[in-house]
């Protein structure tokens, strides 16, 4: 026979043969394939190639096709691998309970906290028109470049919606939330509603308990009422016999009587829309004709565009709308955005959305991929830690036969049983917490187990975690020798500890992140409540009067102020703190009459800049005494500035048509939130349009609440007295902060406590494998205090490598989130120093009790085998 | 117990075997069997059999030495088993009976 030439066939093909052909078949059919091979290429090459590789194609076929090889086709390795798994697991105990609690808990909160953003993406999604429902919005820009986007629609523009638009099927008006009494025999409650248009709900989708939803606001003295209200006037009766339909209630200081023409179920927290009940607006409109005009802003406003009606091209049409009725005295131009997506876009930025809960939905988000990495590579961790404890098990199983792929399959098995298991127990744990989960949180959350997306949600952590954690013992134990595994004498390779201590960090790094952000989120927080607003809102009451009341305000406040416990009283035109009537008609001295300048404007009482402790910084305080001081105005630094005035004390300023002088100027305080700059702001001498009454009381406030509501029911009976804190009122302005700083405060916790169980759970590892070193050490003389630091040091090095990595990163993460607000506070390096010292603390104390058990242990036992 | 069904193809391929008697492997089958049958034989199929032969007990397979001809490949030498030759007796009966039940004159094709 001559010799061969060294020809190779085609690689491919053979590397496809050798994947998919059943390996008991493989060296044969291989063997001939090449013989043929050979043979055929001392003819044609090329022909032979071309021959290897249809034959290997026409291999590919059943009954040479490996079966699919997996433990499942072997019921009895299987049922072995189940075994051992269960068996190493009650063996360790403490490391099993260990890596089981921070998987758990790790899967329960990323779950809470998905069903947090599932439950807010979810808000104002209800209703069937959603996708063609939209809100116009008004963009009113300023002289100075600035613009401010409001809700208040002029009403007209609904009429020009409805007629001259045929894309638009369906609008309505939207009125500001109002509190009206309402009356039914004894009961005499305020209520919060809204005036809106009938066709609001065939807009929406508010679903109806009673009355027909298309016809109900036609007649005007009809109201439609929640289930909620009906309940409180009619009784729980109301559902089962009684018809409520055409029953009266008796509203507001008018005494009119409303029939009932519909009951909608309360939306509740799904709906950004809340109301209790619905009074058609043309009732407001007859009684309020100021609304009838393109100069002023009395709705907002909603519709539907019809079923394949684009959005753009009216939004071109209408953009000058309200320019092109005034005259263009004021630059306003409309602007439309989907009514749906306000929900979570709801801070505008020169008269386009960015940013609002979305913001908060992200970093929720953020947090809880980062709980669930930091828990799976724990899990992971962990299992490579305890896994080389093994290599013994897998020499014997080697030496059985066990192939690579068999001891793979086992720890494969062995980790997707821990993951099941985790998953299994964290789905329990949610079902515990989420009633107290959807208090702290505000929300009404369930969990929906016949949601496929939550079964694949779930699938997909169990499979991560499994693999993951899996994985590396997988690949590297398998791979040790035989000899040396069975002699116990295997070191891991260094690239394991390398990874090990490379998670450690990352896990650190990310808790440090955490640990930064919830303290820089809760010294915001307490910056914006104990700020100095420029008021005091300490001990200050606030009773909304009536219009009756509101008549005799100079008896009521003087029988208020004989009450002992209150200091001072004063009346506005609204709540200091939250306020937003404006005017853009002020008019001074050198203020060009085009340039577009809108200012707050309050109207009090006398006693205003004494009873709130407002500091004046020039000129004098309305004076009692002087009858022309009821034309006199105060205003605060912005406007001060924007009128450029070196001293605007004494100049003339008309607002309304009404002519007066600027008698002095108060300091700035704050009239809306904390992401936004002051406004300007003019105030009125006027007690005749006022209708709050602010009070001031010391000493015993419950006492003093007490008198004051004898002597506001005394001077208007009739109506509920209903008062709230100034502080109180405040700070719940600043509730969705608060809401998310707690959650954010919960998750970080939960963070670094799944990072020290990590922690723990290595560190009583490495402790047990240097049991003899730490023996050697101490029949040598080492202290126990040396040992604890020599052992430790070599996890402490990794959160100080942590904290280098993370400190930068959560400076640029959290300036970016003060950045939202127009007043904030410092960012402090104490802040790094708490968060660096906290974490260091946890983990040298973690690490160093596992290291300290392990070094009071005495010599004699762990060098008796030796 | 009712014997496995043996083809028609995999008869050929089972007699191949046994005509090879020692030298049954692969390659050899696969050269006999073009040989004889004047057609083209894929691995393929030829593999597939074999191993369905092996399965059905009509087979036995061992691995030989290995050969530098083969890239180091052993290669896997069948030899027919007890039940194999039976299968072919009962196949060879059949036909037998089948040629005797012939009327003479049918295949008598000379006279026509």
């Amino acid at each position: 026979m001559k010799p061969h030439k060294n020809i190779k066939p085609p690689s491919r093909p053979l590397r496809f043969l050798r994947w998919f052909c059943d390996p008991g078949l493989l060296e044969d059919i291989e063997g001939d394939l090449l013989e043929l091979f050979q043979r055929r290429s001392e003819d044609d090459e090329g022909k032979a190639r071309l021959q290897f590789t249809r034959d290997v194609l026409f291999l590919f076929r059943p009954g040479i096709i490996r079966s699919l090889t997996s433990p499942f086709n072997r019921p009895t390795m299987l049922k072995n691998y189940l075994m051992v798994a269960l068996r190493s697991a009650r063996r360790y105990k403490g490391h099993t309970t260990l890596n089981l609690l921070s998987l758990v808990i790790g899967i329960a909160s990323c779950l809470l906290i998905l069903l947090w953003i599932q439950d807010e993406l979810q808000i104002d999604k209800f209703h069937a028109k959603d996708e063609r429902i939209f809100k116009v919005w008004r963009n009113m820009h300023q002289s100075s470049g600035e613009i401010i986007t409001t809700q208040g629609i002029p009403e007209p523009f609904i009429k020009s919606l409805r007629n001259d638009y045929p894309e638009v099927e369906e609008a309505t008006l939207i009125g500001w939330d109002i509190d009206l009494v309402f009356r039914k025999g004894s009961e005499v409650h305020y209520e919060t509603g809204k005036y809106a248009s009938p066709e609001i709900f065939s807009i929406f989708s508010f679903p109806f308990l009673t009355g027909d939803p298309d016809s109900a606001l036609d007649d005007v003295s009809s109201i439609v009422i929640s289930d909620r209200l009906a309940t409180k006037y009619f009784g729980d009766a109301w559902r089962l016999h009684e018809d409520l339909i055409g029953q009266t209630l008796t509203i507001g200081s008018s005494k009119k009587d409303f029939n009932i023409s519909g009951v909608f179920e309360h939306p509740g927290s799904k709906s950004s829309l809340e109301f209790d009940w619905i009074i058609p607006a043309q009732e407001y409109i007859q009684q309020n004709d100021w609304v009838n005009s393109w100069y002023n802003g009395g709705f907002a406003i909603c519709f539907t565009l019809r079923e394949g009606a684009e959005l753009d091209p009216l939004q071109e049409k209408t953009l000058q709308l309200i320019n092109e009725n005034t005259n263009y005295e004021a630059d306003e131009r409309i602007f439309l955005n989907s009514f749906s997506d306000n929900h979570l876009h709801s801070n505008f930025e020169n008269g386009r959305p960015a940013g609002g809960r979305i913001q908060y939905i992200k970093i929720l988000f953020v947090i809880a991929v980062f709980i669930l990495i930091i828990a799976c590579i724990n899990f992971m961790n962990l299992a490579t830690a305890r896994s080389s404890r093994r290599t013994r098990e897998i020499g014997v199983r080697k030496v059985l036969g066990a192939q690579k792929r068999a001891l793979r399959q086992q720890f494969f098995v062995e980790s997707f049983l821990m993951s099941i298991t985790a998953v299994v127990v964290a789905l329990l744990l949610v079902f515990v917490a989420l009633p107290y989960f959807s208090f702290i949180s505000d929300k009404q959350l369930s969990l929906d187990l016949s949601n496929p997306k939550l079964w694949a949600g779930l699938g997909i952590v169990t499979l991560v975690t499994g693999t993951l954690s899996g994985f590396y013992p997988a690949l590297l134990l398998p791979s040790f020798r035989i000899i040396s595994s069975l002699k116990g004498d295997v070191k891991p390779p260094s690239s394991g500890i390398r990874l090990r201590e490379g998670l450690v960090v990352f896990q650190f790094a990310l808790s440090i992140l955490l640990i930064v952000g919830t303290l820089v989120v809760n010294q915001q927080m307490n910056y914006i409540l104990n700020k100095n607003l420029g008021l005091d809102k300490e001990n200050m009451v606030f009773i909304r009067m009536s219009n009756e009341l509101a008549g005799k305000m100079e008896l009521y406040k003087t029988e208020l102020l004989s009450i002992p416990e209150v200091k001072q009283v004063t009346a506005t035109s609204g709540n200091p703190l939250s306020y937003g009537r404006s005017s853009g008609s002020a008019q001074w001295a050198g203020k060009d009459p085009d340039e577009e300048v809108e200012i707050n404007v309050m109207s009090v009482d006398d006693d205003f800049v004494g009873t709130m402790n407002i500091e004046m910084l020039k000129g004098r305080n309305f004076d009692t005494e002087l009858a022309t001081d009821t034309s006199n105005y105060l205003i605060n630094e912005v406007t001060a500035n924007i009128m450029g005035f070196e001293d605007p004390v004494n100049h003339e300023l008309t607002l309304w048509g009404l002519t007066g002088k600027i008698i002095g100027v108060v300091k700035n305080f704050h009239m809306s939130s904390m992401y936004e700059p002051i406004a300007p702001l003019i105030i009125r001498n006027d007690p005749s349009s006022t209708f709050m009454a602010f009070v001031r009381t010391e000493g015993d406030v419950q006492q003093g609440l007490k008198s004051i509501e004898a002597v506001t029911k005394d001077l208007n009976p009739g109506y509920p007295f209903t008062y709230e804190f100034l502080d109180r009122d405040f700070a719940s302005a600043y509730r969705s902060e608060m809401t998310l700083s707690t959650i954010v405060k919960i998750f970080a916790i939960i963070s670094i406590l799944i990072t020290c169980l990590g922690l723990f759970g290595l560190s009583s590892f490495s402790a047990e494998q240097r049991l003899k070193e730490i023996g050697i050490r101490k029949v040598y003389g080492a202290s126990v205090i040396r040992i604890v630091t020599l052992l430790s040091w070599s996890y402490t090095k990794l959160i100080l490598i942590a904290l280098v990595i993370a400190l930068p990163a959560s400076v640029y993460v959290m300036l970016q989130w003060l950045n939202n607000f127009e007043f904030r506070t410092d960012f402090k390096v104490i802040v790094f120093v708490i968060a660096g010292a906290i974490t260091l603390v946890i983990g040298a104390v973690t690490v160093g009790l596992k290291f300290w058990q392990a070094a009071l242990v005495n010599p004699v036992q762990t060098l008796r085998g030796e | 117990m009712p014997r496995p069904h043996l083809g028609e193809f995999e008869e050929i391929v089972l007699l191949t075997v046994a005509v090879l008697d020692e030298g049954a492997y692969g390659i050899a089958i696969k050269d006999d069997m073009e040989e004889r049958l004047e057609r083209n034989v894929s691995m393929g199929a030829m593999r597939t059999a074999l191993k369905r032969l092996e399965d059905k007990g009509y087979l036995k397979s061992k691995l030989g030495e290995p050969t530098a001809v083969r890239g180091g490949k052993r290669k896997r030498y069948y030899t027919v088993t007890h039940a194999g030759r039976e299968a072919l007796q009962q196949v060879m009966d059949v036909r037998k009976r089948l040629w005797q039940a012939i009327p003479y004159t049918s295949l008598d094709f000379r006279f026509i």
